[in-house]
């Protein structure tokens, strides 16, 4: 059986990197809306979408609107790879559970 | 790393959550535009109907044909940014279809220019309404809250009504159309 990911599987991570896998290629979420999303605080989310971007499965671009900052988080292709196998091993647990039972 | 299945089964659960959070979050990003837009442009079909009456028979159809052009053209600019088709050649059928249906109702009634004015805000909002069961609560409660208020200005608002469906029709989707964005 494939191994979960320990990156991806802790609970806001999961939720960040599913919120981002559900939108289109290379289309991402402005960090206040993935916030409203994962019921997240600020410093959290920061903090976790630093630990996706150092494994390389999410992209920050910072970008100014107007005078407004805006920080934009995408998943990247590796990012939506592991993903995918994430939840594959998930439901591979949950089918051998009950292959078992 | 291993976990066990009810571990596993709370994490689909939640990524299912998530999933379904981010579909209904892009369907109010779409529609609050839409509201924004048919806010405005019945906005100003009211208060044209207010201020000079003779002209509201030129007004109408131009909101309809400057709306339904709006919708396809904000519907074909999320298409490009997001590859995801939102308004194609059967609901643009549809769409003719259940005017025509009004036009129809409005025709067997014989309505006056209150009753068009109450009529059609209610029949666009009772299928907006129903939608909503599918789609999303900020639609019911909108749809609901229009209906309510236009049959409160059609029973109890007297000469103002057309003045009071500017603000309750057009106002009420705009307001809307910002709740959405904000929700």
């Amino acid at each position: 059986m494939a191994e979960l990911d320990d990156i991806i599987h802790q609970p806001l991570r999961l939720r960040i990197m599913a919120a981002l896998t559900a939108l289109p290629d290379a289309q991402g979420l402005e960090f206040s809306r993935l916030k409203k999303l994962t019921g997240a605080t600020d410093g959290n989310l920061g903090a976790h979408i630093e630990t996706l971007a150092k494994a390389g499965y999410v992209a920050v671009d910072k970008a100014f609107v107007g005078k407004k900052p805006q920080t934009t988080v995408t998943a990247t292709a590796a990012g939506r790879g592991a993903f995918a196998r994430h939840v594959a091993t998930l439901q591979e647990i949950i089918a051998g559970a009950a292959r078992k039972s | 790393m291993s976990i066990e299945s009810r571990e596993a089964a709370a994490a689909l659960s939640d990524i299912e959550d998530i999933v379904r959070r981010v579909r209904q979050s892009r369907i109010y990003q779409l529609a609050s535009l839409l509201l924004i837009m048919w806010g405005a442009l019945t906005f100003t079909g009211y208060l044209v109907t207010w201020f000079s009456p003779r002209h509201a028979v030129y007004a109408w159809p131009a909101v309809y044909v400057v709306g339904i052009a709006g919708s396809a053209a904000i519907s074909v600019s999320n298409r490009m940014r997001s590859g995801i088709r939102t308004f194609d050649i059967r609901m643009f059928a549809a769409l003719l279809l259940f005017i025509a249906f009004g036009i129809f109702c409005c025709w067997l009634g014989h309505f006056g220019p209150r009753q068009l004015s109450t009529f059609w805000p209610i029949y666009f909002m009772l299928i907006y309404t129903i939608a909503g069961l599918w789609v999303g609560h900020a639609f019911v409660a909108i749809g609901l809250s229009i209906i309510v208020l236009t049959l409160a200005g059609y029973f109890f608002i007297g000469d103002a009504f057309d003045l009071w469906m500017a603000f309750v029709n057009g106002g009420g989707l705009m307001l809307g159309g910002l709740w959405m964005r904000r929700s």
